[in-house]
């Protein structure tokens, strides 16, 4: 008996509650949805094509959330690039459209950044800010009209075409979330973001320039907010200001669900991951059991109650 | 209250073109059809419950009115055995929506109702459903480049120019057809509030040569109505009536008619409110209330997909009444437009 109460503090459930959630919601929805096409391959890889953006947006968060910041203004960011790629890109060439959307989305990270580190705003207060003021620029950039994506490289790259039957979208996330994990756990940047996170003065102590890695998270939830704006115009075939607008507290419920702490000091991409496919096969999974949408939002709400509840429990933070 | 609707509705700028002295006409041009000629015949309602039909209703939104236009949908479904199947709502997100779509479409529903959210998201949002030959039925929007018939069954919407007239009517009514008015305006560029606000200020230039608008001040900030109507009496203290563009800024207005003790202007405005409509049957100032068929929609967008899956034609471009709420008829106009019981303190006055 003592083993195994041994066995289970060393395997520490909390870590796996996401996975856990992940795989009770899915084996509920396969039988209750057996008949209606739950499981097919087509549904499945709906599930994944529908949250690619919002992993893409979660990896950045994760990265914010474990350096002790967060970043509540990448939605803005998004339809902002969306716009500017798209614009550019009728106007110019793909490339530079590509160019001028995702440097969009890393210039207001810089503009983030250097509020939060060099001038010692809380993020939370500037990105707030940001987040209005950026929504509003992202309105006046074409005057509330929605922009036409009619570059078929630019839409079958970004969200609409497949490579060897595999749809780009899976390509992006796999990518996005392995280049994610690797910086994250295997270099020293991802060490020194926990590092920044669990104790700044302590990081700062041991060498670590916390103002300059604080610039840099913010500028990379900008950058990764950014693409997922191109692949929103990409599976759109077209860019609005309203893009990313509601992502926000979906991609917060997926990284906080998946295991990262709000506080900072830990996090994990695979796990922003399976929070994302959990929100994404929520939404999925409600609907296909004809739920009226005040119904999905109830049963939504109280099983990412559950989920956080599961995944906080015990902490000291 | 109906701001999300309106906003909504303003997003889509491509949309059903109306000149200021014209009907209510389509995206091409087309003559409105009434949604009262539009229903699915006895004859085909048996066919209809053999064949095993289902249906997917994804709206952009939740509101009062969206829920009055889905309760018209399902209850005319199950009237001819067609099941819904699912139900979402995209809160005005188009990548959402298209989520939506695609979700829905593993059921595969023979019907989709939808207020396409934007002309160009919707164009591809949408390509899929087209492509598998599922009856699309559109609200007050159509996707770019989409084609009726080969792309989608119809677009229903509501008579935008019939409410700006009736406004004029009712007011004019109760005035005696002569006199001084004001105009509130919604001073935004906002298709569904431009349409219903140039209706009215036609009819009365048209059709009552004895009325005269003598004050006229656009609105942003519903909030700022009361403001206005205070500076508007202050000039022109002997207006007869005043037309409000919607019922929220009508209730500022109406704190400002009884902050002057002013029982003489009477109010027009659109849209169904408790607290307006409530003024009007005590018999103060409120004289009329324009109110869209919400519930009517439902039916009508029901009706359509039913129709063209047992090969009727369809017309392509169908419009709703206007209902002119009075306090002679508001418990039967609130369920003409909502399909649902007027609130028991207008009611009970």
């Amino acid at each position: 008996m003592d083993q195994l109460t041994q066995l289970a503090t060393r395997i520490n459930f909390k870590q796996y509650v996401v996975y856990i959630g992940f795989l009770l919601i899915f084996l509920f929805f396969a039988i209750v949805l057996k008949d209606d096409g739950f499981l097919s391959t087509r549904n499945l890889t709906n599930i994944i094509l529908q949250t690619a953006p919002i992993t893409i947006m979660a990896i950045g968060l994760v990265f914010v959330l474990s350096a002790g910041e967060i970043d509540l203004s990448f939605g803005s960011i998004v339809a902002v690039s969306a716009l500017v790629a798209a614009v550019v890109m009728n106007e110019h060439s793909m490339i530079l459209g590509i160019l001028a959307g995702l440097g969009s989305g890393l210039a207001i990270g810089l503009f983030n950044g250097l509020l939060v580190a060099y001038l010692r705003l809380p993020s939370f207060l500037v990105t707030l800010a940001t987040m209005g003021l950026f929504a509003g620029v992202a309105r006046m950039l074409t005057d509330l009209r929605s922009v036409p994506v009619l570059n078929s490289t630019f839409t079958g790259i970004f969200g609409s075409g497949s490579l060897f039957g595999i749809p780009s979208l899976i390509y992006w996330t796999v990518g996005a979330v392995a280049l994610g994990h690797f910086v994250f756990r295997e270099t020293k940047y991802g060490a020194h973001v926990l590092a920044l996170g669990d104790n700044a003065r302590a990081a700062s102590v041991s060498g670590i320039k916390i103002l300059r890695m604080r610039l840099s998270v913010l500028m990379l939830s900008g950058f990764c907010a950014a693409l997922a704006g191109l692949l929103y115009a990409g599976r759109l075939q077209g860019a609005r200001y309203t893009l990313g607008e509601a992502d926000l507290m979906t991609v917060i419920a997926a990284v906080i669900v998946g295991g990262t702490l709000l506080t900072g000091g830990k996090g994990t991409i695979i796990g922003a991951l399976a929070g994302s496919l959990l929100m994404g096969m929520l939404n999925n999974g409600l609907i296909l059991m004809g739920l009226s949408v005040s119904d999905q939002m109830v049963v939504r709400g109280f099983i990412i109650l559950i989920a956080v509840a599961l995944s906080l429990r015990d902490t000291n933070h | 209250m109906k701001i999300k609707k309106l906003l909504i509705t303003t997003m889509l700028s491509t949309l059903l073109v109306s000149g200021a002295n014209a009907q209510t006409t389509g995206p091409n041009g087309e003559m409105a059809t009434p949604s009262s000629t539009v229903t699915v015949p006895e004859a085909e309602i048996a066919k209809l419950k053999a064949g095993n039909y289902t249906a997917a209703l994804l709206w952009h939104e939740q509101s009062d009115f969206v829920n009055a236009i889905n309760a018209g949908a399902k209850d005319e479904f199950e009237r001819l055995g067609i099941k819904v199947v699912a139900t979402a709502s995209a809160g005005f997100d188009a990548a959402k929506q298209r989520s939506d779509i695609e979700t829905a479409l593993i059921k595969n529903p023979s019907i989709i109702l939808a207020l396409p959210l934007d002309p160009v998201t919707s164009a591809a949002a949408f390509k899929e459903a087209v492509e598998m030959g599922v009856k699309l039925v559109f609200l007050s929007n159509v996707p770019k480049d989409y084609q009726h018939k080969s792309d989608y069954a119809a677009i229903v919407t509501d008579d935008l120019f019939s409410m700006g007239k009736q406004a004029a009517d009712v007011l004019a009514q109760a005035i005696g057809n002569k006199g001084k008015v004001g105009f509130i305006y919604h001073d935004a560029d906002y298709y569904v509030t431009n349409q219903r606000d140039n209706a009215f200020k036609t009819t009365i230039a048209k059709d009552y040569k004895e009325i005269e608008i003598v004050s006229q001040q656009g609105i942003s900030d519903p909030a700022r109505a009361e403001d206005i109507a205070n500076a508007m009496l202050l000039k022109n203290p002997d207006l007869n009536g005043i037309y409000v563009t919607w019922a929220g800024p009508a209730e500022g207005v109406l704190a400002a008619l009884r902050a002057n003790g002013n029982k003489h202007t009477k109010i027009v405005t659109l849209d169904l409110s408790e607290p307006v409509a409530l003024d009007m049957v005590r018999g103060a100032n409120v004289v009329g209330i324009v109110a869209d068929e919400a519930y009517e929609l439902g039916r009508v967008m029901a009706a359509t997909g039913a129709r063209s899956l047992v090969g009727l034609e369809n017309p392509a471009f169908i419009t709703v009444p206007a209902v002119t709420v009075t306090a002679d008829n508001v418990a039967e106009g609130w369920q003409r437009s909502l399909h649902r019981d007027a609130p028991k303190s207008v009611l009970n006055k």
